[in-house]
């Protein structure tokens, strides 16, 4: 089966009639061996395995491959365009945002998809994407804010991009 | 190392037992005694003329100068999200005039130099890595700054007032001219080494209290920082492990034959703990793992259920008033005399730790050495569990550490090192075993359960006379000294591990060992000026395995007597903060933090209707804080809206990370006091994942504004100190809302 990761064509060699029921997250960890996507729960309850696919945040632990044959997968490793990070990633640093860290991956997977379909989220909106992701070091009231941030750095950017065009 | 290390241990029994004082549970008001010894010296610091051919100066073993300038910094206190890799890395930065962000951080591997010299065991817990590194760390930098500096004035041929060191540079002031330490490395370590380096003072410290980045957010929001769980060793292969369903069964038989076949399975192998499988992938594993089927006897000893430990807690507690912890004026005297006495129970469940980061390990043992990747808060601990279960001492195990997804004390118990080593040696090559979640919650050492039996008198004028604590738990030392004790005497034979446990364990308490202080730890320092306190332990232990538990006994301790002080003052007929306020003469610096949290926080402020405040506040590891929260109750659940936090920890290193450490344990401990609970039915574990253990979430997060005390004492810890006075300060709130006492953790409305 093939995928598109990270904008990247990868041939997986599995048999997608006795393996297809493996979670996309391991296909990502052990088998292309990227190891940014964690495991926490494997039942979906947590968020450290979220990726995009297709632009919208998943859990990859519940995610079998025989679904996503030769659709798009975005990774936190493909978050950030080169050198040039992500919103979500620079807001993230801005504001201290990683303790032990090892959600983050996660939470910024479901920030950047909540961004990409609500570039102006309100308190509710926010809660109501990211609930789903725990962090066990309670970051949260960080992540709101440095999502809220991440908006308006977005939309000055885009205001910014429009005016270069015309 | 010291020549103790090549003492023979049966001939020098009472140096040993010298040496096993400075164990594990060392209170931090007698860390200083027992101090292993970094004093301020450059000999302290152990600084050597190591040069390598390259001309790198492995200045001792945290710091190298490389000839390339990198200045390179092994960290001895592991990073689990509480700051270390910013905050130590901070204190090298200010004292080698060097940016933090230009120190390359490397986790240390296991050795006694590193070993953490409050507990003489390279342990991360207790808060006390700042408190520990404080002057070590200093030391070290400002003893490399001046033996770099003396070279300089060799080079220049100038008196070193003619020089200045900044940016990991020596310059010359009157010609501009510049030279790295680098160049400098070579010439540097022939320098005489400073007996008494100078270190900063406070007044003139660029990066002590100014520094607020962390140093590993980039590494951390790419995706990029190393967990154990991410190890890659070329070869690996996977292991998962099917253990027992009840607290101590034993392993009866296995079809583990019958998976042979089954896609990418290599191996079936019995453990100590279970049946292992062993595939080409993780997943593999596990599919296989469904069709193993074991069967396992039943412990007797199991325990029942949850209920049936209660009351075997207060069986023991009637039985038995307990060893005396505290026993200040006289209590009988304060009833005889008292115009009401007060009789209640308190009580506090298992939890687990639920790191984000499953345990894990992956290990490669061989013939002559062993090497074990993984996430771990005390390395030693972990070659002794390496050497227990193969044929290799514990010089042979190296530990490369790496990030920590968690700790809250759940990787100082290192049973899952020592099942991927065990497996490793029994199938060969480099094994990788993951654990799942629900093997996580299920076989965790929990926090202990405890019950609470408390007494106060009031007497005729309405004043609190007597106040009477037993506390019923286990002891954790129980649990932890079998692998523990070894790891301080790693030169003792093998045979010796269970020997060195047992007299750990029996001597505890006596001049020989320190006593296990964490059933009782933040109800023996009881800070309210009360004539007569008692305060005692019961011992109880119900064989559940326990462990420390972000703020250990401290947990526990300050949800019940800051929950019953809440109660006496109502009693006394004034309100929460005022009455502690007046009992609290001697210990200014918890008086402050309550009186910052009850200013900022606008304690007794007419509130929106529904909504009530509650406040408490709490020492632990040296660090004072007060919470003020503010709860409703929605559709029969309490919501923690908002909460203040005061913080007095002295010096403050990174102001940032103090604020984060506190929203952290305000999160940890309003999900323990909301949700948190394990137990038990016919000895097995009836939680299993997030859904039926649950973690507070994003949507019931409260608002978290933290007030910083300014100080000029050491600085103490904040990893943990943020968490105690959280339960108690909604119990209070709770007392305001539904007009009840809540004595028994997790809160339940009905």
């Amino acid at each position: 089966m093939q995928i598109k990761l990270n904008g990247q064509i990868i041939d997986l060699n599995l048999d997608l009639d006795t393996e297809g029921d493996m979670p996309l997250l391991w296909a990502i960890r052990d088998e292309i061996g990227l190891k940014g996507t964690k495991f926490g729960c494997g039942k979906g309850l947590c968020g450290a395995c979220t990726v995009h696919l297709n632009g919208v945040a998943i859990r990859s632990c519940i995610t079998p491959i025989a679904a996503i044959d030769g659709q798009s997968i975005t990774t936190i490793e493909g978050l950030a365009d080169g050198d040039k990070l992500h919103a979500v990633q620079e807001s993230w640093m801005a504001h201290n945002v990683p303790q032990c860290g090892y959600c983050q991956s996660g939470q910024l997977m479901s920030a950047s998809a909540l961004l990409a379909s609500n570039p102006n989220p309100n308190d509710d909106d926010i809660d109501a994407a990211m609930s789903g992701n725990i962090c066990r070091c309670g970051t949260y009231p960080r992540i709101k804010a440095a999502i809220k941030d991440a908006a308006k750095q977005t939309q000055a950017g885009l205001d910014l991009a429009y005016e270069v065009k015309v | 190392m010291t020549d103790s290390s090549k003492l023979n241990l049966s001939n020098n029994i009472s140096s040993m037992m010298t040496s096993r004082r400075q164990l594990i549970k060392v209170s931090a008001a007698a860390a200083g005694s027992f101090s292993l010894g970094f004093a301020l010296t450059g000999c302290a610091t152990q600084t050597s003329r190591d040069v390598s051919e390259q001309g790198a100066w492995a200045a001792n073993a945290w710091l190298t100068i490389e000839p390339d300038n990198r200045i390179r910094f092994v960290l001895d206190r592991v990073e689990m999200g509480q700051g270390t890799y910013t905050g130590i890395t901070t204190l090298l930065a200010e004292e080698l005039h060097v940016t933090p962000e230009d120190i390359e951080v490397e986790f240390a591997p296991a050795a006694q130099v590193y070993r953490n010299p409050d507990y003489g065991l390279q342990m991360t817990g207790g808060s006390n890595s700042m408190s520990s590194s404080w002057m070590q760390i200093r030391s070290v930098g400002a003893t490399a700054r001046e033996m770099i500096m003396a070279a300089a004035s060799e080079v220049f041929q100038v008196p070193e007032s003619h020089l200045s060191a900044d940016a990991a540079h020596i310059v010359h002031s009157a010609s501009g001219k510049k030279l790295t330490y680098g160049s400098l490395a070579k010439l540097a370590a022939k320098q005489d080494i400073p007996s008494e380096p100078t270190l900063t003072a406070p007044e003139a410290f660029k990066y002590i209290g100014k520094q607020n980045k962390r140093l590993d957010s980039r590494l951390k929001v790419t995706g990029t920082a190393n967990y154990g769980i991410d190890a890659d060793i070329e070869g690996m292969r996977y292991a998962v492990v099917s253990r027992a369903p009840t607290i101590g069964a034993e392993l009866v038989s296995h079809n583990g034959e019958a998976l042979a076949k089954e896609p990418g399975v290599e191996a079936v192998v019995e453990i100590a703990s279970g049946v292992a499988i062993v595939a080409n992938s993780y997943w593999r594993a596990r599919k296989a793992e469904e069709k193993l089927k074991v069967e396992w006897k039943q412990d007797p000893e199991a325990p029942e259920s949850t209920q049936a430990i209660f009351d075997y807690y207060r069986a023991q507690a009637a039985e038995d008033s307990g060893s005396s912890i505290r026993s200040d004026g006289d209590f009988d005297d304060a009833v005889e005399s008292a115009s009401k006495v007060l009789d209640v129970e308190y009580q506090a469940p298992f939890l687990a730790h639920s790191t984000m980061e499953p345990m894990n390990c992956t290990a490669h043992i061989q013939e002559d050495r062993a090497d074990i990747w993984t996430s771990t808060q005390a390395s030693d601990v972990a070659q002794v569990v390496v050497a227990k279960v193969t044929d290799l001492s514990i010089s042979d195990v190296t530990i490369h550490n790496q990030f920590i997804g968690g700790g809250f004390g759940r990787r100082l118990s290192q049973d899952f090192v020592g099942e991927a080593a065990e497996i490793s040696n029994k199938v060969g090559g480099v094994i990788k075993l993951v654990w799942s979640r629900e093997e996580d919650t299920q076989n965790d050492f929990f926090r202990p359960a405890s019950l609470h039996r408390l007494r106060a008198t009031i007497d005729a004028g309405g004043k609190v006379s007597g106040w009477d604590h037993q506390i019923v738990c286990p002891e954790i030392l129980d649990w932890f000294v079998w692998d523990a004790a070894p790891a301080m005497f790693p030169w003792a034979p093998k045979f010796m591990y269970p020997m060195l446990g047992k007299v750990g364990q029996i001597t505890a308490g006596t001049p020989i060992t320190p006593a296990d202080t964490s059933p009782y730890e933040g109800a023996n320092n009881l800070p309210y000026a009360i004539p007569s306190i008692d305060v005692r332990h019961t011992k109880a232990d119900a064989g559940v395995p326990v462990s420390y538990w972000r703020s250990v006994g401290h947990s526990h301790n300050a949800f019940v007597t800051e929950g019953f002080i809440d109660e006496l003052a109502t009693e006394s007929g004034k309100d929460a903060y005022t009455f502690r306020r007046e009992l609290l003469a001697d210990s200014p610096r918890l008086k402050r933090v309550l009186d910052e949290v009850a200013k900022k926080g606008q304690w007794g402020r007419s509130t929106e209707p529904g909504v009530f405040q509650g406040i408490a506040a709490h020492k632990s590891f040296g660090t004072y804080v007060a919470e003020l929260v503010e709860l409703k109750i929605e559709h029969g659940q309490i919501r923690v809206l908002k909460v203040v936090c005061a913080v007095d920890c002295g010096l403050v290193v990174n102001p940032d990370i103090v604020r984060m450490q506190m929203e952290s344990c305000v999160i940890f401990g309003v999900t323990a006091a909301l949700y948190g609970e394990i137990t038990i039915e016919n000895g097995a574990i009836q939680q299993s994942n997030f859904h039926d253990y649950e973690m507070l979430r994003m949507d019931k997060s409260p608002k978290i504004e933290t007030i910083i005390v300014a100080s000029k004492e050491s600085p103490t810890g904040v990893g943990e100190p943020g968490l105690p006075p959280i339960a108690p300060a909604i119990a209070c709130a709770l007392f305001a809302a539904t007009g009840k006492r809540h004595r028994s953790l997790p809160f339940k409305l009905s």
